[in-house]
């Protein structure tokens, strides 16, 4: 093929320039309204992901920072699959000095400061041989007596948190780790770099030896911290069984692992927005074609090629795409701090203790905004610029042109396919854990409603035509008979508003549905009377606990029937973190359960023989069975414990093992109690209780005391902030599909000025005109309402059943919230038909004269 | 009705900056109840908008328009409305039919926006497509219809209302001349028989013929 010589390139561009400027760049600039909509619209999606990402990044990167700063230089660890790890195991690696391996004890736990509950972390090291792995630089010191850092009460902590702390050096603080509240004294302060900027400062660092001695940890470690010069070396380093070796990053991919499903599904949300400004995009798109139509028939008629035609509206795609990726991004940039505040308590409540950072726009996340916004924007205008491409100048030029829909039967057929690919694809199994074919189902379901859309909106025009004629006149029967006759457009419109209402009550059913699950699950599992707890909230972190001793000391007091003592921890269980429960097992329990129905002969079989109960979640990740064993990293090595049955759990989608607590102790050697639940005698009342246990437990042990009203209240307190950034995203969807309404609209008027100039002319008043117009946004909102709410059901389906069940493991029972679906649609209607009093300004501002000189 | 403009002029700009084009100069004219008046001119003469001024579809930049003892050119935007809904009647070169209404609904339009009673509605229409010959199309579409044909349904929605001033704006501008002719003699005979005012504008002598005279327009001033 010849090439194309250079000076013939320069004329080509210059030719495609020419026809961009005619048909996109004018006009974009001459409808300032209409083009401002559209890339608001596509801002609006954009700014939804870009926030959601930013707001993750920074939840993660405060934890993901925390681990590096505090494993430092060490480039392996070799950590317990159950802690704690035994610290003889130093000595096995003492031969490995001479080859350049260097080893640092660590102990790492989480505590509270008190008696203000502040999370506080203590790291535990050997102060003087520490310094090959971490820098610390101190900022004050007693420099006369820097030995005094080695004696036993001493710590040191961070300027900031010493600062805020109101700590100086030779300051007291009590720090109250695993149950054992020492007083100790500021000896150091150090400058806010290196592992002093961990959890943002909240931290406490101090030698080995004062945490071993303070809090009871005598011969125990978190873990060993090792610089190895040669990958080889790591051959000689032979390990005791349930003793492991693993790069510091591990621990962070591990979390990542336990937090994708949340964040895939918080991006699945997002992706909502911006798909209704998919819509908004492709209705722009096809109505500047159709207002430019004959204009595109005369540069075709005048030599002008398919080609140019279709690169010119994939130009204007690209245009909009592009403006509203960069304003997207500065919006997402503000949002992102509001939502961080919700998906950091979201981490921390279920996931992992991480204080959110401030938010940082990095050169990938506006390219990721840049990419999703022109990318989708281009990918939308495709199909409505190859239309205007293929059509013949002469029916282009052609007055009074109808642009039809395509025939409905093949569009009814198409939506029949869309919905049996649907229902067979929400059967295909989750892929590493998120459900990819349940996010393909619902595509499938959109697409389905959305090929029906056209057809929806010529049938309820249809139906309510005598109702609005009767109730309106002639205003009520123009209104019903404009939106058929414009169809191509206004059932985008319509779709892309019933996509928006459709998820709204989708999730407003699945969160519904959980809340109440989880409502009777609470109902059913708290049957105890009081929660004595060693800190304020419900969260199980392993440095808030009881000495065995405070729960004995309890069941003695008279009016205490029974005391459960309750433990969890976190081991990993095939490379990622699960919850282990221990609980005081009887045979007369109440469980919420799958497998066996009754909770009896489960218990019965586990007391038996030393079996466990798996929650749902677990059972659905690891794929068990009641009878199966499983094999649990234990203080000794290897525990084998045989699956008595499988329960209903909310509380986390980790997954969570439940075992007696003889089995734990005697597995885990460990007596702590995170929870002491208190069954009390009957005819005692809560409130007495509870005052006598606030009076004799509460300063002696740290005690709270939590009734069950208050626990139930508390659960569903962290169930609603859960799932508040849920309606907030969708809140952004509803946005988008209202301002593409106005947009529809908009553009309406902008078509039908000669027709709306005609009826003014022949006697319509401007009242009538913007009551006409507003009639039309109603029956849109009525349409997208009704279609909305059917689509929400079969959404909802796919959410409850396949999404939720695929990425958490949880079986939700379906149950209609009357009250905020109507609310829900309450707000689209009412948002459509306010949508409609943009255009209708439009439409009184027409020139009667100049717009009835305008041929059809 | 009767018709004076009294020292109209008007001015188009096409925007703040650009320099005002003078469309009507001056211009005094009185058309009395019952007149068929025809305005001649060529393009740009200004036939069209001092047809858009007497309709009340457009406002003078000087002078004063009564139709009747009004003053148009002095009404709010509520009261014109009112005025052209019940007084006048459009006929315009491209029909203007409103595309989402049958031929009989829009015919009916401007009876149905004095809320006339539905039955008086179907038998006004019924007398008025029967007049103009198309009795038999009343549940046709506009774009199912000839240019002939969607003419004759403009003509049929001006006059159902039975206004005292119908205003024709090249109404066989778009017409071959047989429709063009049908079209004209329909127009004779509704003024012949009703005697309301009509005002034409028309480019074309035969059609200028059926008024009672010609009002000449030449670069927006009254020749004759």
């Amino acid at each position: 093929m010849n090439r194309v010589p250079r000076g013939a390139q320069f004329s080509i561009l210059n030719s495609q320039f020419s026809i961009l400027k005619a048909l996109v760049t004018r006009p974009i600039s001459r409808e300032k309204t209409r083009s401002f909509l559209t890339v608001l619209g596509i801002a609006v999606g954009v700014a939804v992901v870009v926030a959601i990402q930013l707001a993750n990044q920074s939840a993660l990167r405060a934890f993901r920072e925390s681990i590096d700063a505090i494993a430092g230089r060490a480039n392996y660890q070799i950590v317990p699959d159950a802690a704690p790890l035994d610290e003889n195991v130093l000595l096995r690696l003492q031969p490995l000095w001479r080859d350049g391996v260097r080893f640092a004890p660590v102990i790492d736990a989480e505590g509270v400061v008190e008696p203000s509950q502040l999370p506080v972390r203590l790291l535990a090291v050997d102060l003087m041989s520490d310094l090959h792995f971490r820098d610390y630089r101190y900022a004050k010191i007693d420099v006369n007596r820097f030995l005094s850092l080695f004696r036993s009460d001493s710590i040191v902590v961070p300027a900031p948190f010493a600062k805020e702390q109101h700590l100086a050096v030779g300051s007291p603080l009590t720090l109250n780790i695993l149950g054992r509240k020492r007083t100790l004294i500021v000896r150091g302060i150090l400058e806010a770099s290196g592992p002093a900027t961990a959890f943002n400062g909240g931290i406490v660092i101090c030698d080995i030896s004062v945490a071993q001695r303070s809090f009871s940890m005598a011969g125990q470690l978190s873990r060993i911290d090792l610089l190895v010069p040669d990958e080889k070396l790591l051959t000689k380093i032979h390990l005791p069984p349930g003793v492991r070796m693993e790069r510091p990053s591990r621990r962070n991919e591990r979390v990542e692992k336990m937090l994708r499903a949340f964040r895939v599904n918080l991006f699945a949300l997002a992706g909502v927005a911006l798909l209704v400004g998919m819509f908004l995009v492709y209705n722009t798109v096809l109505i500047s074609i159709l207002r430019r139509r004959r204009d595109v028939g005369v540069l075709k008629t005048l030599g002008t090629s398919p080609r140019q035609i279709f690169f010119a509206f994939c130009g204007e795609g690209l245009i909009f795409g592009l403006a509203g990726s960069a304003l997207g991004i500065l919006l997402g940039y503000a949002l992102a701090s509001g939502i961080l505040t919700a998906v950091g308590r979201t981490i921390n409540t279920l996931y992992v203790a991480s204080r959110p950072e401030s938010v940082v726009l990095t050169p990938a996340v506006i390219a990721t905004g840049i990419a999703v916004g022109t990318l989708l924007s281009l990918l939308s205008a495709l199909q409505p610029s190859l239309e205007a491409a293929r059509v013949r100048p002469s029916t282009m030029i052609r007055p009074g042109l109808q642009q039809p829909v395509r025939n409905s039967r093949a569009l009814a057929i198409a939506s029949a396919i869309c919905f049996v690919l649907a229902a067979i694809t929400s059967r295909i199994p989750p892929v590493g854990g998120i459900a990819v074919a349940g996010y393909v189902a619902v595509l499938l379901v959109v697409a389905a409603f959305s090929l029906l859309a056209p057809m929806i909106v010529t049938f309820i025009a249809r139906i309510f035509a005598p109702l609005l004629q009767s109730a309106f006149g002639i205003v009520g029967k123009l209104a019903a008979t404009s939106l058929p006759a414009s169809l191509r457009r206004t059932s985008v419109a319509s779709a892309a508003l019933s996509l928006a209402t459709g998820m709204m009550v989708a999730i407003a059913l699945m969160v519904g549905s959980f809340r109440e699950t989880v409502r009777i699950w609470v109902d059913q599992t708290v049957s105890s009377d009081l929660w004595l707890r060693p800190a304020k909230g419900l969260t199980n972190a392993p440095g808030a606990v009881f000495r065995p001793e405070v729960a004995d000391e309890l069941e003695k007091l008279p009016f205490i029937a029974d005391v459960d003592r309750v433990r969890a921890r976190t081991i990993v269980y095939h490379d990622a973190f699960v919850s282990v429960t221990a609980a005081e097992f009887n045979a007369g329990r109440d469980i919420p359960m799958i497998t066996p129905r009754k909770a009896r002969p489960a218990l019965e079989d586990a007391l038996r023989r030393n079996g466990v109960f798996v929650s749902e979640s677990f059972s659905i990740k690891y794929n068990t069975r009641v009878g199966d064993v499983l094999e649990l990293p234990a203080r000794h090595g290897i525990l084998r414990a045989p699956v008595s049955g499988i329960y209903r759990d909310y509380s986390n989608d980790r997954g969570v093992i439940v075992m007696d607590r003889k089995l734990y102790v005697r597995a885990y050697a460990d007596t702590a109690i995170n929870t002491i639940v208190v069954y009390l005698k009957p005819g005692i009342t809560i409130d007495a209780a509870r005052r006598k246990l606030e009076r004799d437990f509460g300063p002696k042990h740290g005690a709270f005391v939590v009734t069950n009203g208050e626990v139930k209240k508390q659960v569903m307190t962290i169930f609603d902030q859960t799932f508040m950034i849920t309606y907030a995203l969708l809140g952004v969807a509803i946005i988008v599909a209202v301002l593409g309404i106005v947009n529809t609209l908009s553009a309406l008027i902008l078509e039908r000025t000669r027709e709306l100039a005609l009826l003014r002319v022949t006697g319509l008043s401007s009242h009538e005109l913007r009551q006409m117009i507003v009639l039309e946004s109603s029956l849109l909102g009525v349409t997208s309402t009704a279609v909305g709410l059917v689509m929400g059901y079969v959404l909802s389906w796919i959410l409850i059943y396949v999404i939720n069940k695929q990425s958490f493991g949880w079986t939700i029972s379906f149950h209609t919230p009357v009250s905020l679906i109507a609310a829900s649609l309450s707000v689209t209607f009412v948002a459509s038909v306010l949508a409609g009093l943009v255009p209708a300004r439009l439409a009184n501002r027409i020139a009667l004269a100049a717009a009835l000189k305008i041929e059809n | 009705m009767r018709i004076s403009l009294q020292d109209v002029s008007h001015d188009y700009r096409g925007n703040e900056e650009s320099a005002a084009v003078h469309v009507l100069d001056n211009v005094s004219l009185e058309i009395a109840s019952g007149d068929f008046a025809v305005l001649m001119g060529a393009s740009g003469s200004g036939k069209s908008t001092l047809l858009n001024l007497i309709g009340a579809v457009d406002r003078p930049t000087r002078g004063k328009v009564f139709l009747g003892e009004t003053e148009t050119s002095a009404l709010d935007e509520s009261k014109l409305t009112m005025l052209r809904r019940r007084s006048i009647g459009f006929v315009f070169q491209f029909f203007h039919l409103i595309p989402t209404l049958n031929v009989a609904e829009n015919v009916a339009f401007p009876l149905s926006l004095v809320h006339t009673p539905k039955r008086e509605i179907n038998t006004r229409v019924a007398e008025v497509l029967e007049r103009v010959g198309l009795a038999h199309r009343t549940k046709h579409m506009p774009s199912e219809l000839s240019g002939g044909e969607m003419q004759r349904v403009a003509i049929a929605r001006a006059v159902i209302h039975k206004p005292p001033l119908i205003l024709a704006d090249e109404p066989t501008g778009n017409l071959d001349s047989k429709n063009g002719t049908m079209i004209l003699d329909l127009i004779r005979e509704l003024h012949a028989s009703e005697r309301p005012t009509i005002v034409m504008a028309t480019h074309s002598a035969a059609a200028a013929a059926i008024g009672d005279y010609v009002v000449r327009l030449r670069d927006g001033r009254i020749e004759n």
